[in-house]
């Protein structure tokens, strides 16, 4: 499965980047993959967290320049 | 499976004390958290319709700093945090009356009523109570 859609949430604070993904799972397939770009440190603990506990899968967390990416895929 | 409830009494009209509420208030919401707030005391006025950013957000250097860096808005933190879960806002009801309020002058969206302490503090028992 690619993923689907991508979200630059670079720049937006804590609780920006999770929020975003969240908006964005409402609105695609169960199965689809969202990428998240985050410059929050806290994204990289806090979004496995969430996916984790409202049971969605995470497939990883990859430091890029300045910035991590977050793929998430939409379980349920 | 919902977790714990966390009923947050938010009194404070600071900046940083809105800020945090609202954060916890929304990120609990989505983490299939039920949310409820009470707002009360200097807080209200922070809810009132139509006031511009710089008026509705006081506070000390980190009032100043979430403004520069442009942290999320807590209205709409909020707002998502009803979007997106299961959060409910309340506006105290002894605060509207000693304010002279109605419900129509708070922000619109974003109020499930007014409430009594006695009934929030009732419904409270059953979760875990943060103020701030």
């Amino acid at each position: 499965m690619s993923v689907k859609q991508k979200i630059d949430a670079r720049g937006a604070y804590c609780p920006g980047p999770l929020m975003e993904l969240i908006a964005a799972l409402k609105l695609v397939d169960i199965g689809d993959e969202i990428e998240v770009w985050s410059s929050d440190k806290g994204s990289v603990s806090d979004i496995p967290q969430w996916v984790t506990k409202v049971r969605h899968e995470m497939i990883g967390v990859t430091p890029q320049d300045g910035y991590w990416s977050i793929v998430v895929r939409k379980a349920r | 499976m919902a977790s714990n409830p966390l009923y947050i009494m938010l009194c404070s009209g600071e900046h940083e004390k809105l800020q945090m509420a609202a954060m916890l208030a929304s990120v609990g919401a989505v983490s299939e958290r039920p949310v409820e707030v009470f707002v009360s005391m200097n807080a209200i006025l922070a809810f009132a319709k139509g006031a511009p950013a710089d008026t509705r957000y006081q506070g000390g250097a980190f009032s100043k700093l979430l403004k520069e860096k442009h942290a999320p808005d807590a209205m709409t933190l909020f707002r998502q945090g009803k979007e997106l879960g299961d959060l409910k806002l309340w506006a105290c009801s002894m605060t509207l009356d000693v304010r002279g309020w109605e419900m129509s002058e708070l922000v619109d969206g974003l109020f499930d009523g007014a409430l009594g302490l006695t009934k929030f503090l009732s419904d409270a028992e059953s979760g875990q109570f943060v103020t701030l």
